[in-house]
């Protein structure tokens, strides 16, 4: 099959077909509601299973369900929605359960409105539900990357037992690009049997696996918490990604940005550089785990006089940038919320006017 | 050949077939021929790109733009502004509607059904055959189905969008011709014009197609590109 064009939401939706994913349940929800839309009417196509759920918070439950049941399961949702499935997430990722969750992102805070944002950046990183845990968070810049990140979460869920969010800025779903799909997914997931509920007669087992999150004994709560951090370190260790850009160069500037808002940033750079400003980019592919070394190597480089990190959000990515120079450069955020999204006229006038003001 | 459209045209089609760039490129070129020219926003159903989104453009080409209330530009509501039903009763020279994606989208036309006289009225399905659902000649039969029973009303002709927006091909250009042409054939309705993008046109010769050519410059641009300047 050659390129197809699709808005995001679409190939969203396609993508976890092939990943192998046939069950989905979700709430609409702009702007991603267009995932339903298109499931709705593939899904039966392929003997899948979409539920419309009452709530965001049942489509939780219902998620919990079927992979405590060792299926593969997904759900798409934008902000508001995410932060009812925040109870239920909490749940999931104790009990150790695999699952995928799509936020496209609209602006915030409270009910907001429809147009792109990357404000649940502090969400989907630092927690959203309660206790100790961690998500692995994805974010694409472009369909294709969407298509390919779908693609992986899954097996990537599988492999830690855990939730994996795809984090996608409002354009990201609703826009339109050439996407080419990789071949489905053949594996199913390999060691299901040894943990989900998959019944005694499937299993010619005499134990039970049991899919709790319930721990009256601190003493065994404690366990789950180190068992659980231990995963998380084994994570941020195997499983970052990022992508750079003009980084060949003796840039005097890095920027970190992700999603869309880094295409804003190229465009931005290019224009830089035409003028003889060399800006690098470090674009984080995964925001959990974060870049950290990486971005601390790249700010290292003699050339580099200090960080900006731009966002579709107030400055919450930057405490990431911060965090992870360790005070060896100037960090500095720039970005816009609510909907709005900086044009790179606007980047270039951030960038330009905050390096005369630190360094010149 | 000539594009030659008049009184009122209805763009329909499925998601994303391209129907709001093809409203405003064909607003714009036929502003530029003389006609008057009217064009309004019924698209219910999309939050994104809409034809709202290039409104400084049309206005400053002197285009009469019927949107709904400013205020309401981007409530997730589907406003239908009061205007259109008198847009449509006295139309322009050439007056487009630009209506939302699928049957969903084609819905409102219904709720309009009493504005449309007997009068000069075509409806025209957009094609894009690089698009899911409409791959195949069946799928736009299909959709061309859809779209008549939620609007209560015939689809007349067609308009061929054959593209992978910067990355179309003359290729995909030809293909595309050629598929929308046998649609035509197949259903009895009109091809009444084919898209080329902007950046193709030198490379296209329009003498090979048997129906007219729309030069397209791409108007609806993520925040990192830069819409070429249509104003007339």
């Amino acid at each position: 099959m050659g390129k197809i064009l699709m808005k995001g939401n679409e190939a969203i939706g396609e993508a976890a077909i092939r990943a192998g994913c046939l069950n989905y349940f979700a709430y609409p929800i702009t702007p991603q509601s267009e995932v339903a839309e298109y499931l709705s009417k593939r899904l039966p196509e392929v003997d899948g299973v979409f539920l419309q759920a009452e709530s965001e918070v049942a489509v939780a439950y219902m998620i919990f369900g079927a992979s405590g049941a060792g299926e593969r399961v997904f759900t798409t949702s934008s902000s508001p929605g995410i932060s009812l499935m925040c109870e239920g997430l909490s749940y999931v990722a104790c009990a150790e359960c695999p699952a995928v969750y799509v936020n496209i992102i609209r602006g915030g805070p409270g009910l907001g409105g429809i147009l792109p944002s990357q404000a649940d950046y502090f969400q989907a990183t630092k927690g959203g539900g309660h206790g100790d845990y961690r998500l692995i968070v994805m974010a694409p810049d472009t369909v294709q990357e969407a298509v390919e990140m779908v693609m992986r979460a899954f097996p990537l869920a599988e492999k830690y037992r855990n939730p994996v969010m795809i984090l996608g800025d409002g354009l990201i779903g609703q826009m339109m690009e050439p996407v080419e799909f990789p071949d489905h997914l053949k594996t199913e997931p390999s060691n299901k049997n040894d943990w989900a509920t998959t019944g005694m007669d499937t299993r010619k087992s005499k134990t039970k696996n049991i899919v709790k999150s319930l721990f009256l004994d601190p003493a065994e709560l404690y366990k789950k918490n180190i068992i659980l951090k231990e995963k998380y370190d084994i994570i941020k260790e195997e499983e970052v990604m990022y992508d750079t850009y003009n980084m060949d160069v003796d840039y005097k500037m890095l920027i970190v940005s992700y999603g869309t808002m880094s295409r804003v940033c190229s465009t931005a750079i290019d224009l830089m550089k035409a003028d003889g400003f060399e800006v690098g980019m470090l674009r984080p592919q995964t925001l959990f785990p974060f870049p950290e070394k990486e971005i601390f190597a790249a700010a290292q480089k003699e050339s580099v006089k200090m960080l900006a990190s731009i966002e579709m959000s107030m400055g919450q990515m930057v405490e990431d940038v911060e965090r992870s120079v360790k005070g060896t450069r100037p960090v500095e955020w720039y970005g816009k919320a609510g909907g709005e999204v900086p044009t790179p006229e606007e980047v270039i006038e951030a960038v330009t006017s905050m390096y005369n003001k630190e360094c010149a | 050949m000539e594009i030659n459209l008049n009184a009122i045209v209805i763009i329909c089609g499925n998601y994303g077939s391209g129907k709001t760039e093809v409203a405003i490129n064909l607003a714009i070129s036929q502003k530029k021929k003389g006609l008057d020219v009217a064009i309004a926003d019924l698209d219910l159903v999309n939050p994104y790109f809409r034809t709202r989104e290039a409104r400084n453009l049309l206005r400053e080409s002197g285009i009469n733009l019927i949107l709904p209330p400013e205020k309401y530009m981007h409530a997730d509501l589907p406003i239908l502004a009061p205007e259109v039903s008198g847009a449509i009763k006295n139309p322009a020279e050439l007056t487009i509607l630009d209506v939302g994606g699928d049957n969903a989208g084609a819905m409102v036309l219904a709720a309009l059904a009493d504005s449309f006289s007997i009068g000069n009225v075509k409806t025209l399905q957009v094609v894009n055959p690089n698009r899911p659902n409409t791959q195949t000649i069946d799928g736009c039969f299909k959709m061309k189905a859809q779209i008549e029973a939620a609007s209560n009303m015939s689809v007349t002709g067609i308009i061929g969008n054959a593209n992978l927006m910067e990355e179309t091909t003359t290729e995909h250009i030809i293909e595309g011709h050629a598929f929308v042409k046998e649609f035509s054939e197949k259903s009895g309705m009109a091809l009444e014009f084919i898209t080329v993008p902007s950046f193709l046109s030198e490379e296209i010769d329009s003498s090979d197609f048997s129906c007219p050519v729309l030069e397209i410059s791409r108007q609806l641009v993520p925040p990192w590109k830069t819409a070429a300047d249509l104003k007339v």
